[in-house]
């Protein structure tokens, strides 16, 4: 597969999409994920709850009469770090594999939302949606180059009529340029 | 006031030419509106708002409350072609729904959809015309206590909504209770968890978490799914209309569903999400199909859409005869009313009578509308799935934008949902669902503000939980729906392994 | 009449004289946008959108409505702040962004006073206090009684709201200490307070109008300078010997370093608004009252309220923060 590396946006990003794609070639090419890998989302679950155990005595248990701040994430934070332990064990014992993760689709979308973030308050609706569409369609190769820049204009132009136009949200459509 | 009476004077009310345009223009904004992802009904009647300040109060309520049922039927569509839900409340739509569309039954699911909410308000309209008084009556019995056995019941019915492992299912539940915590705690005003973030004060909208979990989590697992060509391969046309078998299966289904949602639209606050998760949950328990939900059972489709379209209805007898709006959009009903001098409490009944049985018929006129709108579009919306998914993604992707940054026109809402989407795809590795979470999340705030303010009222009695009697009830009706969950959950392990000893 | 007073006067007068100069009008050719606080529906918001209207319709400036709520209405504040001061961006401005947050806040990203353009007071809507008719109690004496003795139960709109501040405000003042119940928003309280569960509630008028005509409910005092033409025969605090005013204001802002003639503009034109026929009728249903301010005048309210309000918020113990 073959990534347009100079991609339109800041300086970061290219390096950034090429770490994602060293990890997904690492993960085409191994093995299927190993089954130990699925315990991963219950560590998860009890690290989170750690911080909500944790952060809820910070803030104050109160007392059984007149429950605190913290009494609520502290409980909900136990319950939660017991179950991910059993999460855990389960999905050791668990011998399926796990899905292949897709990182370029996650490191992309995540990266149009991003742009969409940055640029619709500066740039405006029009140009930040444009951005948003050419980056969100990086990785899917069999969409060409100009394929990308013409749908970014339709929907740039569409997101202007429909929203601007017609629904009147208080959008800039476009700004400072 | 003669229910019959007051029901054929408001559909004279509601036949009259220009109340019937507005419920056109209603219901045809709502349901456009509910399509796009994130934007729902909210911005759309924030957009008519000033357009209702030169009509009739009845016009333009009935142009309001079509935008708003009209939203939840375009809701479903979303959900159900792409899972991605068009608004929250349609969320538990796609447990079945995306399945359904995935096997080439797209247009028996929209069909289904669309038929479960016209069975679905017509039940919520039932009910408001008839126990419109009662209802508002329970509610006001609803104090604290009350509304906290409502969502203790609501929480054990929503962990069975899972699929997948039990155990994640409850897991999931309890994280969503967690992560609502997020904010300031509006018992003592204290910040929790928002990292000096202003944005966070509030807490996490509901949006946002709909559309971070479902809709982008869902999109990063479905561009390599769909990388090549269409997004549905095959679309099965002799399995465009539902079968008589499906017609049939789907008929108690509605009835269940319309029901469950007119009682939880009627309790402000818990609203249409909570509604179709237990109504589902309720089905998923009882249905002779329930081994099938999850994988694409046309029941698991019409169950959450009549619930979410009853409740709909219903919502607004709390917000028209006790003034208590049970969400944003009903808030806005609240004001387009003001505008008109009305306030609404106990006597707009009485002194709107018009207005009120106007409204009502207007759901039987707006629903049929909805319906024929809505069965000719399901072609459009099913060739929609033959787009290609390279042009399709990347639009999804800027119109959750668009609707996410509209909530509150703020971007930080949109990081925000990059954090929820990346969370929901990681989610989907490890196995995890994201409906569950999602009806802790909602019920999580509420629950914890029920509890603090019923013990802060007895001035720190909890034995008021069990002697009010309306809580009582249903505090034990939860906990032997627990016990008995627990037990035939045992009960079918035992039987299992049963049956792996006697095959060894 | 003193002479300082006829002078007082002569100034006054002398001013509105110099305010006649601007002509109330369009005063950008770029549609403004004025952010509110609050989501849309409520009272704030109603009138943000009465604005716009108004704006475009008798005075062609184009105008939207901008809901930016969150955090007490500190976002839409930093927002705003953050604009050009162009005349594009105006917020619709209350106690809870300008006087309450200032104190309730550690540190808040703008300035309320030196990072704003106060332009034009609207008005204010009065809270009272009500209690449950059955519990015997006909007057403040009465309510002070009873508290004492037995404790009360009073419903708030939420933490660092208006009417808890108020709550506050009542508890130094008469000498008693009642329990704080907050909500979120008035409506929820008084559903409680109609299931019979809640004691007491602070809220405004308006919204009461049906339950106190129906007797199911009993307003004892109101926290106004003066009795309201809503309800001329309940008596105010002050009458009664408590100095407890707290109003809830409304007015229109911009960002600071606005240019002086632009902000005359939009006063005036604001005013010529708030004296039209329907926006009076409108206004005096939900309660509100308007009175005319020059934007020095109303800059210096502004001002004021941050000060006297300080000591009741500190009381309250609402630190988000």
């Amino acid at each position: 597969m073959v990534f347009p590396i100079s991609a339109p946006k800041g300086p970061a990003m290219p390096s950034v999409i090429s770490f994602f794609q060293r990890l997904q070639k690492a993960e085409d090419t191994a093995s299927p994920p190993h089954a130990w890998l699925g315990a991963l989302g219950g560590v998860a679950l009890l690290a989170l709850s750690v911080v909500f155990i944790w952060g809820g005595i910070a803030l104050g248990v109160g007392s059984p009469r007149r429950l605190g701040t913290g009494a609520f994430p502290v409980l909900t934070g136990l319950a939660l770090a017991l179950l991910s332990v059993a999460i855990i064990f389960m999905d050791l014992r668990d011998t399926s594999d796990a899905e292949r993760p897709d990182w370029l689709a996650f490191a992309a979308i995540g990266a149009a939302l991003m742009v969409f973030a940055a640029s619709v308050e500066r740039i405006g609706l029009v140009p930040g949606v444009f951005l948003t569409v050419i980056i969100a369609s990086l990785p899917d190769p069999s969409l060409p180059w100009r394929g990308k820049l013409l749908l970014g204009g339709i929907v740039a132009l569409g997101c202007w009529g429909l929203f601007i136009g017609a629904l009147g949200l208080p959008f800039d459509a476009f700004k400072g340029i | 006031m003669d229910i019959i009476a007051g029901f054929s004077h408001g559909l004279l009310v509601a036949l009259q030419p220009e109340n019937l345009l507005y419920c056109f223009i209603g219901v045809t904004l709502g349901t456009f509106i509910g399509v796009l992802p994130g934007i729902g009904s909210m911005a759309a009647i924030a957009m008519i708002l000033p357009l209702t300040f030169y009509l009739e109060p009845t016009s333009a309520l009935v142009m309001i409350a079509g935008v708003y049922y009209g939203a939840e039927y375009g809701g479903s569509i979303a959900s159900i072609l792409m899972n991605i839900p068009g608004t929250p409340s349609s969320s538990i739509t796609c447990i079945d729904g995306y399945p359904m569309a995935r096997q080439g039954r797209a247009g028996v699911a929209l069909f289904a959809s669309a038929i479960a909410s016209f069975g679905g308000g017509m039940i919520g309209m039932v009910v408001m015309a008839v126990l419109a008084p009662v209802l508002a009556q329970l509610a006001l019995n609803f104090g604290p206590t009350e509304y906290f056995a409502v969502i203790l019941l609501g929480l054990v019915a929503a962990s069975a909504v899972s699929n997948g492992s039990p155990v994640k299912g409850v897991a999931m539940v309890v994280a969503g209770l967690m992560l609502g915590t997020i904010g300031v705690d509006i018992t003592t005003g204290a910040e929790r968890f928002t990292m000096g973030i202003p944005e966070l004060r509030d807490g996490v909208s509901l949006v946002i978490v709909a559309m971070g979990l479902f809709g982008v989590g869902e999109l990063i697992v479905s561009i390599k799914a769909n990388a090549s060509g269409a997004h549905q391969n095959q679309i099965d046309y002799r399995q465009f209309y539902p079968t008589r078998a499906e017609w049939k299966a789907m008929f108690a289904p509605i009835l269940r569903g319309g029901g469950i949602g007119s009682f939880f639209g009627a309790l402000p606050g818990t609203g249409q999400t909570v509604a179709s998760a237990v109504a589902y949950a309720v089905e998923k328990k009882i249905s002779p199909a329930r081994a099938r939900f999850g994988q694409g059972a046309v029941e698991g489709v019409a169950v959450p859409e009549a619930a979410n379209n009853s409740a709909t209805q219903t919502a607004f007898i709390p917000t028209l005869t006790l003034g208590v709006p049970g969400s944003a959009s009903m808030a806005l009903v609240i004001g387009a009313l003001m505008i008109h001098g009305i306030v609404p409490g106990p006597r707009l009944l009485v002194d709107h009578s018009d207005l009120f049985w106007g409204l009502v018929a207007s759901f039987l006129i707006g629903n049929i509308l909805l319906l024929i709108l809505n069965i000719p579009l399901i072609g459009l919306w099913v060739r929609l799935l033959q787009i290609p998914y390279k042009y399709m993604y990347p639009t999804i992707i800027v119109l959750i934008c668009v609707g996410v940054y509209s909530i509150n026109n703020n971007v930080f809402d949109v990081w925000l949902t990059l954090a929820f989407g990346w969370a929901g795809y990681l989610m989907r590795l490890f196995r995890f669902e994201p409906a569950p979470l999602l009806i802790g999340f909602v019920l999580g705030p509420m629950m914890e503000e029920q509890l603090r303010r019923a013990m802060l009222l007895s001035r720190g009695d909890p034995s008021v939980f069990l002697t009010r009697p309306i809580s009582g009830v249903l505090i034990v009706l939860t906990v032997v729906l627990l016990v008995w969950s627990i037990l035939s959950a045992l009960r079918a392990k035992r039987r299992m392994r049963g049956a792996m000893r006697s095959a060894e | 009449m003193s002479f300082r007073a006829a002078t007082a006067l002569t100034l006054a007068a002398a001013l509105m004289g110099s305010t006649a100069l601007a002509e109330p009008g369009a005063w950008t050719d770029e549609p403004v946008r004025i952010v509110v606080t609050f989501p849309p529906g409520g009272t704030s918001d109603l009138i943000a959108r009465i604005l716009a209207q108004y704006f475009e319709s008798e005075f062609g400036q184009r105008a939207v409505v901008d809901n930016r709520p969150g955090a007490g209405g500190t976002v839409a504040a930093d927002y705003v702040a953050q604009q050009a001061p162009d005349g594009t961006t105006l917020i619709l401005g209350n106690n809870a962004p300008f006087t309450i947050a200032p104190t309730q806040f550690d540190s808040l990203p703008y300035d309320p006073m030196a990072g704003f353009t106060h332009i034009a007071y609207l008005g204010a809507s009065t809270p009272a206090l009500y209690v449950q008719p059955t519990m015997g109690i006909a007057t403040l004496d009465d309510f002070i009684a009873y508290a004492n003795e037995h404790g009360i139960t009073y419903g708030s709109s939420g933490v660092g709201s208006i009417t808890h501040i108020l709550g506050q405000a009542v508890d130094s003042a008469l000498g008693i200490e009642q329990i704080h119940v907050p909500y979120q928003g008035s409506a929820p309280a008084i559903q409680d307070f109609r299931a019979g569960v809640l004691e007491s509630y602070y809220d405004m008028l308006a919204q009461n109008r049906d339950l106190i005509n129906d007797g199911e409910t009993l307003p004892l005092a109101l926290a106004a300078p003066a009795r309201s033409p809503l309800f001329p025969q309940i008596p105010t605090f002050r009458e009664l010997g408590y100095d407890v005013v707290i109003e809830n204001w409304t007015g229109l802002s911009g960002p600071a370093g606005m240019d002086p003639e632009m902000v005359q503009t939009i006063h005036d034109t604001v005013e010529a608004i708030m004296e039209m026929q329907p926006v009076v009728d409108q206004l005096a249903q939900w309660g509100i009252t308007h009175t005319v301010m020059t934007s020095d005048e109303f800059t210096g309210f502004v001002g004021g309220t941050i000060e006297t309000w300080r000591p009741l918020i500190l009381s309250a113990n609402v630190n988000g923060g």
